[in-house]
């Protein structure tokens, strides 16, 4: 992974409806969660209404309010439904 | 310990391994074990695809473990979480905590599942006897029984 991308990984009906299940993204800088959410929505305007799904920044759930930065590993999904 | 595996599991093989490791330091063990669904209000459960996030999923359970061992007087946790292609009343998931009391195992056992169902990284696909697919959505009472463990959270 360079300085200027992140790597997106998207899961189960994420990955579904964007028919990928791994891009890498160029950013510019640092970026929030929401305002990612945002240009993913832009992106994939199937996914909306992109409020609802979660965040995983390098493997650990993360709020929206969290700053991605260029390296991360951004993982998209809905909530969890194991066990 | 924890293990997440496409395998089945032999949950008595599973007991009987974690009491050598505990010997002489539990009197208590307490298991969980889910299945595939074989019943439903409408029509029953053919199949369940189990996709999952590599890592991230071992990770997220083995913290969960963590966090049970230091709140509740326990000696060994095993969690065991499988992935793929599922059919009806199949083992899903086997939680086994072993301790000296029964009380803090108990209450570690149901913790751990409750946690994992928000945490672990785990999203199931059901498809119905009639063919039929959907991606199973988070059910709110799961979400709100995480909460009662962290009211302040």
């Amino acid at each position: 992974m360079n300085g200027t991308a992140i790597n997106v990984l998207y899961f189960a009906q994420v990955a579904e409806l964007t028919r990928l299940r791994q891009e890498t993204w160029p950013i510019d800088g640092p970026i929030t969660g929401a305002d990612w959410l945002a240009r993913l929505e832009a992106r994939y305007p199937q996914l909306a209404p992109t409020r609802r799904l979660k965040l995983a920044v390098n493997q650990y759930h993360v709020p929206l309010n969290t700053v991605i930065q260029p390296g991360d590993e951004v993982a998209v999904f809905e909530p969890v439904t194991g066990g | 310990m924890v293990i997440v595996q496409q395998a089945d599991f032999d949950s008595a093989a599973l007991v009987a391994q974690l009491r050598e490791r505990t010997a002489g330091k539990a009197g208590a063990l307490v298991t969980f074990t889910g299945y595939v669904r074989d019943y439903a209000p409408d029509q029953p459960t053919r199949s369940l695809y189990l996709e999952h996030y590599p890592g991230m999923c071992e990770r997220e359970i083995n913290d969960i473990c963590a966090a049970a061992q230091a709140r509740w007087d326990v000696t060994e946790i095993l969690a065991v979480h499988r992935h793929g292609e599922l059919q009806q009343k199949d083992q899903i998931v086997f939680i086994a905590v072993a301790g000296p009391h029964r009380g803090d195992a108990f209450r570690a056992c149901e913790y751990v599942i409750d946690a994992l169902k928000t945490r672990a990284p785990f999203w199931k696909r059901e498809t119905l006897a009639d063919g039929k697919q959907f991606w199973v959505q988070q059910r709110d009472a799961d979400a709100d029984k995480t909460q009662q463990w962290d009211p302040q959270q």
